[in-house]
């Protein structure tokens, strides 16, 4: 245990800790580009030079060990005359094209820039090296390799989080400039992740680009719904629209966030999003969709079926076990998702592609019903005439339901989720809109946040629930999402 | 004083053998490693690379305890404009390379060594391969040598043309197959070099001096130059003077001592304006104050500049400095491998302020901004190419200044070289 003084302010760390961990422990902030917490250490941008006693040169932080007795001064003369020369050297060759740079306004070299430099250029500008602009990379990225700063951030990402190591820097000097290695496309399922590495415009989102000047955007933290891992994630978004899902590094689940969590924001303002209800195809107004639903349901009340799903929160399958309990006083439900989960790439991406199995799981330890196999079962016989479930449960059941010819009601909060021979479909608020519970696959119980608002008219998916049940004559007393958890969670 | 390591009729095994070689592996191979590396230290040997750092000392680094293979390298990438030694030292005296590697070898304990040769070198690689065979086929090299029990394999791998990979960790990345380029240090190559295990590195002109310091042992050899820098050195002359070349001397020789008596002084006409002593990224001398100066480590240190490679470039009166500060930019901007900021940026605007000046489109800014881009990559990057382009800028912008001046005010400080232009 090495214990080191850092401007004047002395610290006991774990032996192979850095002189950039170390300052950050004491909340000193060296400067840095091509560190990176979660990635090897390359030691090349020099701007995190600081001065060790009994050292006669400048030493890098990120790649020198603390060692008992050693004393480090991060602001010094020389150490600030150091970044000044380094932040003058990178910028001699970037194009200064902030104005139409997505990266501006969270960009390491504007403010590292303000920070330590504030000097004026001496480059002439016809004399800078030009390098490829625009450059598509994947189905996700464009390369800038003008304002590229060659920390080799996204290289080593490649080589050691991915370990598909497409990147490399090509030729040297101040030729060097990143591209794909021969033959190699950027599609790795991570790729996104290189544009948050960047420190500079060089990488920047397809998705994202030229969409929103990143200074007006709102951060939400939330999580991310794509499989069962359940990754944080923060939600960029301004006046009513997302613009981006970024990861929210935390030590239990993810640093990193997949190319596909990513993009699921993109279902909240698709074009088929749906605000209204549908019957047998056609759009119909949500009161009369709601009536028609609770009679179609009525008239089968005695074979009346309720599935939950992996798909919604615990909130919303508990709003979906007391439909099935106390509206229609039916045993024939079930909350009994079992899918396989676990990491399947190594990385992120789970085996399981639904975000709530365990939290639908919960929601049968306290409510009871049938296990998954015994309602496809009475689904398939025609014992049950009508299954109430939402739409990407509904599809568990496909082949049951051909069999038995139920009528089929689920919730959807897009069209192009309704199963075919639906009959009747109700939209419902998702989880960038409403607050839920999700339990992820290692049973860490995590709320999302909305960031935005639903569409007009269109409530959650336990409310809908509760409308449900009043239009069949009973009330369930839904009034709050925390009213449907009661004695589940 | 007789030459150590450049001799004649030594070229094949047959001279080499003839003139004693490989009595010293013999030797060596009855003594215990650790007692050839005192052997060593005690010489006062020091790498003839550049950096001149003890040899005994840098194979003492490698660790005791260390299980698994362990690696000796010969740099014999010899790319500083101006030095031409290694390659003598090759085509003339091969074995005393080979031999110095199989002691080297036999004292780290190492399994196998590598020659790690400039790329242009193609003859000379051939030639290493042919006496490295014939080497073998007596037993000196391979397995069980000279029934000793000691086991070490020589190879020749051949550089691909970078300058960079002369630094030695940039060659321990090439010849790993990478793109050549410095590692960050620590770990030093001792600890983890050559495929991650211990690896010493020399130069060529280091290890052929081994044989001899085994022979005649280390305080022979110390007795030799210097105190501090001990026994001789190959000194590579370029430049008007009447036998440019390859010349072995004592270290601490006067510079005036080489010029004068050794390379038959200057071509007739010529007068000396300035000297680099150790190779291009050296430190220039004022013509009186290389005049003064004795070739070895300390006293060069002392003048201002550096031993480094021991390559003399002797610059007449007549050859413009500005111009001359352009080829070595225009060099050094080419082979930085472009990992360290300063360097990667800091070359190539140097080169372009010297295009400036040369072109007559250069202010008196101008001359400001190039000392302090060469000052600001000064001791602040991985490896020492930034500093090998810097050193030249500043010691030709202070002694010479008046030529970046009169650059700058749109004249030639050289008018009669211009047509050398």
């Amino acid at each position: 245990m090495p214990k080191l003084t850092i401007d004047g302010k002395t610290l006991e760390v774990a032996k192979g800790t850095t002189v950039l961990e170390a300052a950050q422990q004491l909340g000193v902030h060296v400067p840095r580009y091509c560190y990176h917490p979660k990635l090897s250490v390359s030691g090349n941008c020099r701007m995190c030079l600081v001065e060790v006693e009994k050292s006669p040169k400048l030493l890098t932080a990120c790649s020198t060990e603390a060692a008992e007795g050693m004393v480090v001064h991060t602001a010094t003369e020389k150490v600030k005359a150091a970044r000044r020369d380094v932040l003058e050297y990178l910028l001699l060759n970037h194009p200064l094209d902030c104005p139409v740079c997505d990266q501006a306004g969270e960009c390491g070299l504007q403010d590292y820039y303000m920070e330590h430099s504030r000097a004026k250029s001496r480059f002439p500008a016809e004399d800078k090296v030009r390098r490829q602009k625009r450059r598509p990379l994947g189905p996700h990225l464009v390369l800038d390799n003008e304002r590229c700063i060659l920390c080799t951030r996204c290289v080593r990402f490649c080589a050691e989080v991915t370990k598909t190591a497409e990147l490399e820097v090509m030729e040297r000097g101040d030729r060097s400039f990143i591209d794909l290695k021969e033959g190699r496309a950027l599609d790795n399922g991570y790729s996104l992740n290189i544009a948050d590495v960047c420190p500079v415009g060089a990488w920047t989102s397809r998705d994202f680009r030229f969409k929103q000047r990143v200074w007006f955007l709102k951060k939400t933290p939330t999580v991310c719904l794509g499989c069962a891992t359940g990754c944080l994630t923060e939600v960029h978004h301004n006046e009513g629209a997302i613009y981006r899902v970024m990861p929210r590094p935390n030590a239990e689940t993810n640093t990193w966030l997949c190319d596909a969590g990513r993009m699921v924001y993109k279902a909240v303002q698709a074009g088929d999003r749906l605000a209204k209800g549908v019957i047998k195809n056609g759009l119909i107004e949500l009161e009369p969709a709601l009536r028609e639903t609770a009679s179609r349901i009525d008239e089968n009340h005695a074979a009346a079926a309720v599935l939950g799903s992996p798909w919604l929160s615990v909130e919303d399958n508990a709003a979906l076990a007391r439909l099935a309990k106390d509206a229609l006083k039916t045993e024939n439900f079930s909350f009994d998702f079992n899918a396989e989960q676990g990491i399947k790439d190594g990385i992120l991406i789970n085996k399981d592609p639904a975000p709530n199995a365990a939290g639908a799981r919960r929601v049968k330890a306290a409510c009871g019903g049938l296990s998954f196999g015994e309602l496809a079962a009475k689904v398939a016989s025609g014992a049950v005439k009508v299954l109430v479930t939402e739409a990407r449960a509904a599809a568990l059941l496909k082949n049951e339901l051909k069999a038995g010819g139920a009528r089929l009601i689920v919730f959807a909060a897009n069209r192009s989720e309704i199963p075919q021979g639906a009959y009747a479909t109700l939209p419902y608020a998702n989880y960038f809109e409403t607050p839920g519970t999700f339990v992820n696959f290692q049973g860490l119980e995590r709320r999302t946040v909305p960031a935005v608002a639903a569409p007009e008219g269109v409530r959650p998916l336990w409310a809908m629930v509760n409308r449900l049940a009043v239009y069949s004559g009973t009330s369930l007393h839904l009034d709050s999402a925390e009213a449907a958890l009661k004695g589940i969670l | 004083m007789e030459n150590i390591l450049l001799k004649d009729k030594v070229e094949s095994l047959e001279g080499y053998f003839a003139a004693g070689g490989y009595r010293p592996l013999k030797k060596a191979l009855a003594m215990k490693p650790a007692e050839i590396t005192e052997e060593v230290k005690r010489s006062g040997l020091r790498g003839r690379g550049g950096a001149g750092f003890p040899t005994g000392l840098k194979w003492s680094f490698i660790p005791k305890d260390a299980q698994g293979p362990r690696y000796l390298v010969c740099n014999a990438d010899e790319g500083e404009p101006g030095t031409f030694k290694d390659r003598e030292l090759m085509l003339k005296n091969p074995h005393a390379l080979i031999e110095g590697m199989a002691i080297a070898g036999y004292a780290i304990g190492a399994g196998a060594g590598y020659i790690y040769i400039r790329g242009e070198f193609a003859a000379e690689a051939d030639l290493l391969e042919r006496e490295i065979f014939a080497a073998r086929g007596k037993g000196f090299i391979g397995s069980n040598i000279l029934g000793s029990g000691f086991s070490f394999e020589l190879y020749v791998h051949r550089g691909a043309g970078a300058y960079i990979c002369g630094e030695e960790t940039a060659l321990l990345e090439s010849l790993e197959g990478f793109k050549g380029q410095p590692r960050l240090k620590p770990p030093f190559p001792a600890v983890k070099g050559l495929f991650g295990a211990p690896t010493v590195i020399n130069n060529v002109e280091t290890l052929a001096a081994v044989p001899a310091i085994i022979e005649k042992g280390g305080a022979w050899y110390a007795s030799i130059g210097t105190p501090k820098s001990a026994g001789t050195k190959l000194f590579c002359v370029s430049g008007p003077v009447n036998k440019p070349g390859v010349y072995e001397l004592p270290l601490g020789v006067s510079f005036k001592e080489l010029l004068e008596k050794h390379c038959g002084g200057l071509k007739a006409g010529v007068r000396l304006k300035a000297v680099i002593p150790g190779g291009s990224s050296t430190p220039v001398l004022t013509a009186a104050e290389a005049m003064a100066a004795a070739l070895d480590y300390e006293s060069l240190a002392a003048a201002g500049s550096m031993l480094g490679s021991g390559a003399v470039i002797v610059i007449p009166e007549g050859q413009c400095m500005v111009k001359l500060l352009q080829v070595l930019a225009r060099f050094y901007h080419h082979e930085s491998c472009g990992q360290c900021t300063p360097c990667r940026e800091g070359c190539g605007w140097i080169e372009k302020i010297l295009n400036r000046l040369e072109e007559g489109r250069g202010t008196a800014r101008d001359i400001e901004t190039l000392y302090s881009a060469a000052d600001g990559m000064l001791g602040r990057t991985i490896c020492p190419l930034a500093d090998a382009m810097a050193m030249p800028v500043m010691s030709f912008v202070k002694k010479f200044r008046e030529e970046f001046e009169a650059h700058a005010a749109g004249r030639c400080c050289a008018p009669e070289a211009a047509g050398k232009h």
